[in-house]
């Protein structure tokens, strides 16, 4: 197969995806335009497109971004500290692993920003609220992953550290860790895109923080292709956030 | 004793050169290139061959060969091909209904039950319930599993759950029953020992059957003709009568003449063969050289 | 075979389970000493850490109330019917971007990078689309849970071994009979748990917008507690939610893994 024909394969969908996407909007503003759709419930995308620039200087959307950023990293440090130790300990007490593993797993599940009201009433309407609920939310990926990688080190490998009379500390530090952390950091990431997806979302309900906070002020503001832009301008924030963190795995995954 | 082919022509009544009945499949001048990272390579090149109705064709050749692409082509899972293969006179384009293929990997669905398997291929021809499930229990009994309708493939062996797909497609009735190494994942006893059970289905059925193999002894054990394909790109080599009596069991195979016929056709398939290991071992030096430039 | 693991676990179970019971046992009740002794120190403002007597009479107060039964079919009904709209499109989106591999090299990365998104930043659109009412509620729950069942359903083509792919057109089934009688029965167990997956997510989608803006549901029952500072109650509604959520888990993973034991 010649090399055009092989770059035109490997472009081809991406392009017919991206493609379609400018078509649906712009068929949104065809429809729109000729009154089909009301166009005060749904913008003209090419109004959402002009109020990007707006936005982006009038809500000095970097000192928002910066704000959710902080509040992600405060949650993002906490989650990975506190779950790996908490997996580690659980990993050494068998005992206490067996008795709360299906617990943390159970408590993945729960809908744990459902109590943001009592957060509020705990932390005040403040960074703290939306950090705290970040962390819990992120803890239980991190702490299942752990034991995860933990427990699957090969037999073979702990057998070359009893052979060599490691103390229970050196056998964790020197083998069992290195070799559970590519599945350690799964579960990091995970635990990131969750706290992300917190932080923004109890931004949006307590009307404080960095992003979150701007698409509730657009929304009460009735500034409806504001809240358009902000929605996008969102959702581009946590696509590159996915991605980079999808890289440094990627990285991580064929070094180690 | 082996004698080459004559070349077949195109027409539409294709009289098999040894016979004086019509073929009901007609294969002519197969030919198929397939596009690789490495170039082009043709897989198959001028394939020609006919089955008369109620005769057992095996195929045999070395890996690398083209047999799964001579299957796919013939039971029209796979296009893009030159040449023609025709049922009953009729051009194919397409999986033929008057084609039942069976294949070498697990097909069987692991959500169905035995007779519910089996009944499949009804079920989409739209025959009511209680009728299909009827006929599937013949096939059912017919291979071998009485008892086990309502088992799931994960109950069964490796050798039941072939012969669930063997009823299965031989429930659809079908004029030729095509098939690609079923056993190939059986050990050697359950292959012989199913080897007779196809035998005696055959047999009763008069089913005209092509199977693709690896396997001499089966190949002998099984079929009327051997149809023997050289390495890469596949052509016809020879094709041998197995003039073995009827009706067969796999007692056959302690036979003198059958031990002859085995000596012969991996005479024609050791030189194939052989081509063949040379060939993977350069490709393998050559994938490990460009990995080495590449990372230089 | 599935009956002799069974058998050797069965035998094996008791020796642990105490062990592990009795862990479990003495962990809550560490929990709530804690919690009680916290509660009546006065180191925190008023209610905010009640004593558990009177969550516990919050608690009965609210669950022998007709009040919280209607608002928890409220919610049931919209978690219900989001999770049917946003499953079949979910179902029906995966079917489509997983069958053919040019259409999910083209469309799958918009499923894929969209999922982990937060959707409740769509709320206010939802109700300018759908109105203040259910309606908008639903439509959070439907969008919340289309992307988790879309992406398991196109992994779950992925992944159908093609033998039975094969067997299906060698038998000439058409489209729906391919859809229907190979390719759906063959992923049942991710669609099964994309659905977990979906249910999840749509809970909280839903409760988050009654939260939000809504004078019904749970969700509500929640913000109305914490806007009354009734911390007790706040506390009730949201022990009995949890109960609820993880119970209703437990029950969908114990019904799919039956599944899991008896084929395959």
């Amino acid at each position: 197969m010649s090399a055009a024909a092989i770059t035109a394969r490997r472009f081809t969908p991406p392009v017919v995806g991206f493609g379609s996407a400018i078509f649906v909007l712009a068929a949104v503003e065809f429809l729109i335009r000729i009154g089909l759709i009301n166009r005060f419930i749904v913008p003209l995308p090419s109004e959402v497109a002009a109020s990007f620039g707006r936005v982006i200087v009038e809500e000095d959307i970097l000192h928002r971004f910066l704000q959710t950023a902080w509040e992600c990293s405060a949650a993002g440090v906490l989650l990975a500290v506190f779950g790996v130790v908490i997996g580690a300990v659980m990993h050494r007490l068998p005992l206490f692993r067996r008795a709360c593993e299906t617990w943390v797993a159970a408590f993945a599940s729960a809908p744990l920003v459902l109590a943001y009201p009592l957060f509020l009433v705990l932390f005040g309407r403040s960074a703290l609220t939306i950090i705290m609920l970040a962390f819990l939310s992120g803890l239980p990926p991190v702490i299942l992953k752990t034991l995860e990688g933990l427990g699957a080190t090969r037999r073979v490998l702990i057998n070359v550290g009893r052979s060599l009379k490691l103390t229970q500390a050196q056998q964790f530090r020197k083998i069992l860790f290195p070799s559970a952390l590519p599945t350690i950091f799964v579960g990091i990431r995970l635990g990131l895109i969750f706290a992300l997806i917190n932080v923004v979302g109890v931004e949006f309900l307590i009307n404080f923080g960095g992003l979150g906070q701007l698409i509730n002020d657009l929304a009460e503001r009735y500034d409806l292709p504001g809240v358009y832009a902000a929605i996008t301008f969102v959702i581009l924030v946590s696509v590159l956030f996915f991605v980079t963190t999808e890289r440094a795995e990627r990285w991580l995954r064929s070094v180690g | 004793m082996a004698q080459k082919m004559a070349n077949v022509s195109t027409s539409d009544h294709v009289v098999a050169a040894h016979q004086a009945v019509p073929a009901i499949l007609v294969a002519d001048g197969l030919v198929m290139r397939f596009a690789t990272a490495e170039g082009e390579i043709t897989a198959i090149d001028d394939v020609s061959f006919d089955v008369a109705p109620g005769e057992f064709l095996a195929v045999i050749g070395p890996s690398g060969c083209g047999k799964s692409t001579l299957f796919n082509i013939i039971g029209g899972l796979l296009g893009g091909y030159r040449g023609r293969v025709a049922v009953g006179g009729e051009t194919i384009s397409g999986p033929h209904a008057s084609i039942g293929m069976v294949f070498q990997e697990e097909s069987t669905f692991p959500w169905r039950n035995v007779v519910d398997n089996v009944a499949f291929p009804l079920e989409i021809a739209g025959v009511p319930r209680r009728e299909r499930l009827e006929r599937a229990r013949r096939f059912v009994s017919m291979v071998g599993l009485d008892g086990f309708e309502k088992r799931y493939p994960s109950e069964l062996s490796g050798g039941m759950r072939q012969r669930v797909s063997m009823a299965r497609t031989l429930a659809s009735e079908p004029k030729i029953l095509l098939m690609d190494e079923p056993f190939a994942a059986l050990d050697e006893q359950t292959r012989l020992l199913l080897g007779d059970k196809v035998l005696q289905i055959q047999q009763e059925l008069k089913q005209t059957t092509l199977l693709i193999t690896h396997n001499i002894t089966e190949a002998v054990q099984l079929a009327d003709r051997i149809l023997v394909m050289s390495y890469r790109p596949g052509r016809v080599k020879r094709i041998v009568d197995i003039n073995l009596p009827r009706p067969r069991t796999s007692e056959i195979v302690s036979s003198e003449a059958f031990g002859r016929y085995v000596a012969q056709i991996w005479g024609d398939l050791r030189e194939e063969a052989s081509r063949g290991m040379v060939d993977d071992e350069a490709r393998a030096l050559h994938a490990h050289d460009h990995k080495h430039e590449q990372k230089a | 075979m599935a009956e002799i693991g069974r058998m050797t676990q069965a035998r094996r179970a008791p020796r642990w389970l105490s062990g592990v019971v009795l862990l479990r046992a003495a962990i809550v009740l560490v929990v709530l000493l804690i919690w009680q002794g916290l509660a009546v120190s006065g180191w925190f403002y008023r209610d905010v850490m009640p004593a558990l007597p009177k969550i516990w009479d919050a608690l009965v107060k609210l669950l022998s109330g007709v009040n919280f039964y209607w608002n928890l079919g409220v919610t049931v009904e919209e978690v219900v019917i989001g999770l049917a709209i946003g499953g079949l499109l979910g179902v029906v989106a995966g079917l489509v971007v997983g069958s053919n591999a040019f259409i999910a090299k083209a469309y799958e990365p918009y499923l894929y990078y969209l999922g982990p998104t937060p959707k409740i930043i769509f709320f206010p659109v939802m109700i300018m689309w759908f109105g203040v009412d259910s309606g908008s509620k639903i439509a959070m729950g439907a969008v919340s849970c289309f992307f988790p069942i879309a992406l398991c359903v196109a992994a779950g083509m992925h992944q159908i071994d093609s033998v039975l792919i094969k067997v299906g057109m060698s038998f000439r089934a058409n489209p729906w009979q391919m859809a229907t009688k190979i390719y759906l029965p063959a992923m049942r167990h991710p669609v099964i748990n994309g659905l977990r997956l979906g249910l999840g997510v749509a809970l909280i989608g839903t409760l988050l917008a009654e939260t939000k803006l809504s004078n019904r549901g749970i969700g509500f029952l929640v913000i109305q507690a914490y806007n009354n500072f009734d911390m007790p109650r706040l506390y009730a509604v949201l022990v009995t939610l949890f109960v609820l959520a993880i119970g209703v888990n437990a029950l969908v993973a114990r019904f799919s893994g039956l599944d899991a034991i008896k084929q395959k």
